[in-house]
C-alpha cells in the first residue's frame, strides 16, 4: 500500500467533496448535451400558429353499436371504451372481441404464479 | 481389554479434530449473533436476502477447523471473489440493468442533491479518524454513508479487509432501517411550507437519451477515476442492456438469476469474514456508532442542499428528495414520497426522489474512486 496524499481528515473531506460535486455536475453538463443534440427529441410547437378556433369535436358514435362478440355485455363495452378514452385515446370504438385464449399457455402461467 | 482401549483412543482421536475441541467462548458469541442477525431477517425482514445470507455466513465462519479458507474448495473460491473484488462489479451489473435512470435524465439538477448527501461519507471519515482509526480505516469506514452495500465491501477490501464483515454488517442493517433513520432528520431540518412543495411532471425522456447516457458516463467516470472503472462500468453496461432494447436477454439475466447468484455469494462470504477474532473488538461498536452518525449526516446533507435548491429555484423543488441521496434504492426515494404524502395528500414525489437517489449510487462510488486515488 502506497502513502496517503494526506492524513488531514478535513483536507480529504474538502477534496473528496469537490471532486464529487465537479464529476457530477460533469455528469449533468453531459446529460443536458445529450438532450441537445438528440435527433429524436419531439419538435417544439411554434407558439405563431395559435388556434384561430376551435374545431368541432367529432361526437364519437354510441358504443352500443360497436360490433362485439357474444356474450360480452352493452355494460362490459361502456367499460371498455370509457377507460380507452381516459387514457386519452379520441376516436371509435369498431370492435370488442376477446384475446385468443390458449389453455396450455393459462396452465403454464397459473403454474408459474404458484411457484413465485 | 485392547479393544476397550482402541475404542477410548479412537474416540480421543475424533474428539481432538472435532470442532468443539478447538470452540470458544469468541465463536459462541458470534454464532449467538448469527443467530439474532437471522432472526433480524426473517422474523423483522430487515434486508432479509442480505442479511440472511449474511447471518448464515457469520455462524458458518466460526466453526473451528473447517479449513475454509486454507483449503480449495467453494468456500475459498468465494472468498476469492470478494477478496479480489469480483462480486461488488457483478452485483453492480444487476443494479444497472434494474436502474431507471430517465428521472435523472429528465431533471439533471438533481445529480447535485446525490452530491451533496455524500457528505455523510466524510463526517464519519473525519469522526473515525477522531477516534483513532487510520485514515484508510476511516475511509472504509466512511462509506457505510453511502448507503451502498457493494460499494461499501469494495472499497473495505482494498483499504481496511479487517474491517469487512463490520462494515458490511452496519452498511446493510442501516440501509434497512432508512425509514426509522430518515424521517426525524427531514422533518427537523424542513417547514411545513418546503414539505407541501408540489414538483411539476417530469419531461419525458427519449430512447436516444437512455441509450446515449450509460455509455458517455461510463467513458468519463472510467478516465478520470480508473480505480471505480470496473464499479461504474458494469453498473452502466448493465444499464445499456436494459435500454437497447435489443439484450432483454442480457438484461434479464443480470436483473434477476446473475444478481441472485452473486448476492449469494457476495451476502455468504461477506458474513464469512466475521469470524470472532476480527469482529469481537471495540473497533466493531465504533463502526455501528459511526455508521449511523454516517446516515444521519448524509441525509442532514442531502435535505439542507434541496433547502437552497427550493430557493434558488422559485419553490419548485421539494427539499424532501434530498434525503434519496444517500444512495439506498430505492428504499429512501419511498420515505421521500411517504413524508411528503404525510406532509400533503397526493404529493407524489416518488418519481422526482428517484433522480437523487441514483444519482447518488454514482457519487458513492465516485467518493469511493476518489479516496482510493487518494489514500490508498
Amino acid at each position: 500500500m502506497s502513502h496517503p496524499v494526506t492524513t488531514n481528515p478535513l483536507i480529504i473531506m474538502l477534496i473528496n467533496m469537490t471532486v464529487v460535486f465537479l464529476v457530477l455536475i460533469a455528469l449533468g453538463v453531459v446529460i443536458n448535451l445529450i438532450h441537445y443534440i438528440d435527433p429524436t427529441k419531439p419538435k417544439a410547437v411554434p407558439e405563431e400558429t395559435a388556434p384561430s378556433a376551435p374545431e368541432p369535436v367529432a361526437e364519437p358514435e354510441p358504443v352500443t353499436a360497436a360490433p362485439v362478440e357474444d356474450g360480452i355485455s352493452p355494460e362490459v363495452v361502456a367499460v371498455i371504451a370509457a377507460a380507452v378514452a381516459s387514457m386519452g385515446c379520441a376516436g371509435t370504438v369498431k370492435a370488442i372481441r376477446p384475446l385468443e385464449r390458449n389453455n396450455w399457455k393459462n396452465s403454464g402461467r397459473s403454474a408459474i404464479q404458484s411457484w413465485s | 481389554m485392547e479393544l476397550l482401549q482402541a475404542f477410548v483412543v479412537s474416540l480421543q482421536a475424533v474428539w481432538a479434530d472435532s470442532g468443539f475441541s478447538a470452540f470458544t467462548m469468541g465463536n459462541g458469541i458470534m454464532i449467538l449473533v448469527g443467530l439474532v442477525l437471522l432472526y433480524m431477517a426473517i422474523v423483522k425482514e430487515f434486508e432479509p436476502l442480505l442479511l440472511g445470507p449474511i447471518a448464515f455466513g457469520c455462524i458458518l465462519a466460526n466453526f473451528p477447523r473447517t479449513g475454509f479458507f486454507t483449503e480449495p474448495g467453494l468456500m475459498q473460491a468465494i472468498h476469492y471473489g470478494i477478496a479480489n473484488e469480483i462480486f461488488p462489479p457483478l452485483i453492480f451489473l444487476g443494479i444497472g440493468a434494474m436502474t431507471d435512470f430517465g428521472p435523472l435524465l429528465a431533471r439533471p439538477a438533481t445529480l447535485l442533491l446525490g452530491a451533496a448527501a455524500q457528505i455523510g461519507v466524510f463526517v464519519a471519515l473525519v469522526g473515525a479518524m477522531m477516534l483513532g482509526f487510520t485514515v484508510q480505516e476511516a475511509g472504509a469506514i466512511g462509506i457505510i454513508g453511502g448507503a451502498d452495500g457493494p460499494t461499501a465491501i469494495y472499497l473495505s477490501i482494498q483499504m481496511a479487509p479487517h474491517l469487512l464483515g463490520a462494515i458490511a454488517v452496519a452498511a446493510y442493517s442501516y440501509m434497512s432501517l432508512v425509514p426509522l433513520i430518515q424521517p426525524p432528520v427531514m422533518k427537523l431540518l424542513t417547514t411545513q411550507r418546503e414539505r407541501e412543495v408540489t414538483m411539476e411532471q417530469l419531461r419525458p425522456v427519449t430512447k436516444f437519451e437512455r441509450v446515449c447516457f450509460p455509455i458517455v458516463a461510463a467513458i468519463i467516470i472510467s478516465l478520470l477515476l480508473p480505480p471505480i472503472a470496473s464499479l461504474l462500468g458494469c453498473l452502466m453496461l448493465g444499464n445499456l442492456f436494459r435500454e437497447s432494447g435489443v439484450m432483454d436477454r442480457l438484461s434479464d439475466t443480470a436483473q434477476n438469476s446473475l444478481c441472485n447468484i452473486v448476492t449469494i455469494f457476495l451476502a455468504t462470504g461477506t458474513g464469512m469474514t466475521m469470524n470472532a477474532d476480527d469482529f469481537l473488538q471495540p473497533a466493531t461498536l465504533l463502526i455501528i456508532g459511526l455508521g449511523l452518525v454516517a446516515f444521519i449526516a448524509g441525509t442532514a446533507g442531502g435535505v439542507l442542499f434541496g433547502k437552497i435548491m427550493c430557493r434558488v429555484s422559485g419553490w419548485k423543488i421539494n427539499p424532501l428528495i434530498g434525503s434519496a441521496g444517500v444512495s439506498a434504492v430505492p428504499m429512501a426515494a419511498r420515505v421521500s414520497q411517504v413524508v411528503g404524502m404525510k406532509a400533503k395528500p397526493g404529493n407524489y414525489l416518488l418519481m422526482h426522489a428517484m433522480g437523487p437517489n441514483v444519482a447518488g449510487v454514482i457519487g458513492t462510488a465516485v467518493a469511493a474512486g476518489t479516496m482510493l486515488a487518494m489514500l490508498k
